[in-house]
């Protein structure tokens, strides 16, 4: 037998009555705020009892609650409907839907419209469409609607998870001024959230930690990790390269750490991967460069753009291993010329026939192009990486030319309203 | 029948492919990390030795250690220390794998050795690619003494490389660009592929220096004829 709590209005409380309910059965599917059900199997007493109990269970959260029993989810759903403290006996399913509306099955507004316009408005006359054409003109999402106007449900009860808080901390036993005695009290708490993370069998993913300062400031920090672990020593690592460049402008009185994204245990591992790097060392290796550098260790992505400058963006480093292809581009024993970019500046140019024959003072050897880039945006383009590299430049079209000086600095150059620049150097 | 007339680059790429193809095969040594550029493998007897401070210097040197970045990322991660002047489609053209590359930007010379120094340390990178900064001797040292530690290689990268650097440094190239090479003519209707890359072996730790080798340093073409 199952139970349907159905909750109208606000459910903002919608966890905590799902840990009271906990009370009446401890398996309870959470389909929806607003709805679950209860599997009474194996609990004492009846229909009614358990019901009263299930109010019991709710009353403080003054609310109005509907609940009734029934053999099946649509069967205990269907009696909340009707009427509240209502049971559906096995087998009476059929006679209880037929009247009920279409809306009870939740499925697309839009196709119970469609119904309507077909002269479906009830259970009962879903049910009595043969399966089959009904199906193929509605889909095989239909075949279940089908069955459930029939009091057939084979939808399976799912029971929600119960969330485990692992956290420590330290309050109120004297006070930190000096680095060590900070990382000493965080081994400690590590100890116990390992400890604590081994006996559950779960790994975590990322760390909160809260220092509360002697001036009444608590300070957090995010310490995500590059793979869920429970491994004390790196979690440590972690810490410690998230704090290196830290100051805190009073005294440590108490810290809090608590472990997040908790996952099942294990970690992965792979064979043959000698030469792959370890994600958990990289992690603490970007910390560390962040601290120390204050700004982000990126990656980089190309993509397509007309401008050189707005041809590549940056993201964060993602320390997942990557799959072992073979770069493709070159064939290996190749090498390409690389255009370092230069802060744009403007440098005098002095044309002859319509190209640059000096920049500064160099003779210009050998001059390639012009080629024309419009400043219309590139298809699934966005905004550019550096702004500062391109600005001022966003109004007008531009002419690129690579020059070779005199000099033989291999250049990239190009013209824009009446003004030249100089955009970077192959090197 | 007279036999048709051999155009001289063709004979010029004819009598390379038979170089290369008559050449011994470079063998592995051990302690040596290969690069992915065979000419320069024979130039330094096989490759460079690991955990050394390798400088390079001149005109084209950011192309040779971009080849150097591509070889590696086939088998490890490789840090680069941004100046602001990279350019990751160019390292992308030259074969490097994006994924693999770790860009730290440090534009000034202190966060630039604060960043190498934990780089190195961290030993989660076998190749560190730097921009040359003005850096004491003392820190050089200590840089190559991380770099032997981790048996990571550091690349320094240098218009000319300094006194203090070029104590440290196991490997010292110089590099210059020879000769221009170009698509089509000039204008509207050409391109500058290139150049050719001259690379010469200024000092190589207990070995004797000298010798020099030639490459071609050439944007993708497809069966364009250069100049």
């Amino acid at each position: 037998m199952l139970l349907c709590v159905s909750v109208t209005g606000e459910t903002v409380l919608w966890e905590e009555m799902l840990d009271a309910l906990d009370a009446v059965s401890p398996l309870v599917d959470d389909v929806r705020p607003g709805l679950a059900f209860l599997d009474m199997h194996g609990i004492s007493g009846r229909a009614q009892q358990w019901i009263a109990q299930a109010r019991g269970a709710l009353e403080r959260f003054e609310c109005s609650v509907r609940i009734a029993a029934g053999a099946t989810k649509i069967a205990a759903q269907a009696a909340a409907y009707v009427a509240d403290g209502a049971v559906c006996e096995r087998g009476a399913e059929g006679a209880l839907l037929s009247p009920l509306p279409l809306t009870l099955l939740e499925i697309d507004p839009a196709i119970i419209e469609r119904l309507r316009l077909l002269g479906i408005e009830r259970l009962g006359e879903l049910a009595r469409l043969p399966h089959g054409p009904f199906v193929r003109r509605f889909g095989p999402s239909a075949g279940s609607w089908h069955e459930l106007a029939r009091g057939i449900d084979r939808r399976p009860f799912v029971p929600r998870g119960h969330a485990i808080a692992i956290e420590a901390s330290i309050f109120g036993e004297g006070r930190a001024s000096d680095e060590a005695q900070v990382f000493f009290a965080l081994r400690m708490l590590l100890a116990r959230i390992c400890a604590d993370l081994e006996c559950c069998g779960k790994c975590a993913g990322a760390l909160h930690l809260a220092i509360e300062l002697e001036d009444g400031d608590v300070c957090h920090f995010d310490v995500p990790l590059a793979m869920p672990t429970a491994h004390e020593r790196t979690i440590f690592e972690m810490l410690r390269a998230k704090l290196e460049s830290v100051t805190f402008g009073a005294a440590i009185v108490g810290v809090r750490l608590q472990a997040l994204r908790l996952e099942e245990g294990g970690e992965v591992q792979a064979l043959f991967c000698a030469d792959d790097f370890d994600p958990q060392r990289v992690a603490v290796t970007i910390a560390r460069l962040e601290a120390a550098l204050g700004a982000g260790v990126a990656r980089a992505k190309t993509r397509d753009a007309h401008r050189l400058e707005e041809r590549f963006t940056y993201e964060p480093f993602n320390t997942c291993r990557p799959d072992r292809v073979v770069p493709s581009g070159a064939s290996g024993s190749g090498l390409v010329p690389q255009l370092r970019l230069l802060e744009v500046r403007e440098v005098p140019v002095q044309l002859r026939r319509g190209e640059p024959a000096m920049v500064g003072r160099q003779a210009v050897r050998q001059c390639t192009g012009p080629w024309r880039i419009e400043d219309r945006p590139y298809p699934a383009s966005s905004q550019s990486c550096h702004p500062e590299q391109s600005r001022g430049t966003r109004d007008e079209g531009r002419d690129e030319y690579d020059v070779v000086l005199e000099d033989g600095t291999f250049a990239r150059i190009y013209h824009q309203g009446s003004h030249w620049y100089l955009r970077g150097v192959y090197e | 029948m007279a036999a048709p007339a051999i155009l001289p680059d063709r004979r010029e790429r004819f009598e390379l492919l038979k170089a290369e193809l008559s050449a011994k095969p470079v063998r592995p040594v051990e302690g040596l990390i290969r690069t992915a550029l065979p000419e320069l493998d024979r130039l330094l007897g096989g490759g460079f030795s690991a955990g050394t401070i390798v400088a390079l210097e001149g005109k084209g040197c950011w192309s040779l250690a971009a080849g150097l970045t591509a070889g590696m990322t086939r088998r490890s991660l490789v840090a680069i220390l941004d100046d602001g002047g990279l350019y990751p489609p160019a390292l992308v053209e030259a074969g490097a794998s994006l994924e693999r590359i770790l860009i730290v930007p440090a534009r000034k010379a202190l966060s630039t050795a604060r960043a190498a120094d934990i780089l190195l340390r961290s030993r989660i990178c076998r190749m560190v690619l730097m921009p040359a900064v003005a850096l004491r001797d003392a820190i050089w040292e200590r840089l190559a003494q991380l770099a032997h530690r981790s048996g990571a290689l550091l690349i320094v990268v240098a218009e000319r490389v300094g006194a203090a650097l070029s104590a440290a440094a196991g490997v010292c190239l110089r590099c210059s660009q020879e000769r221009i090479l170009m698509h089509g003519r000039h204008g509207l209707w050409g391109t500058v592929a290139g150049f050719e890359l001259c690379v010469g072996v200024r000092k190589q730790n207990h070995k004797v220096t000298g010798g020099t080798v030639y490459m071609r340093v050439v944007k993708e073409t497809q069966n364009v004829t250069l100049r």
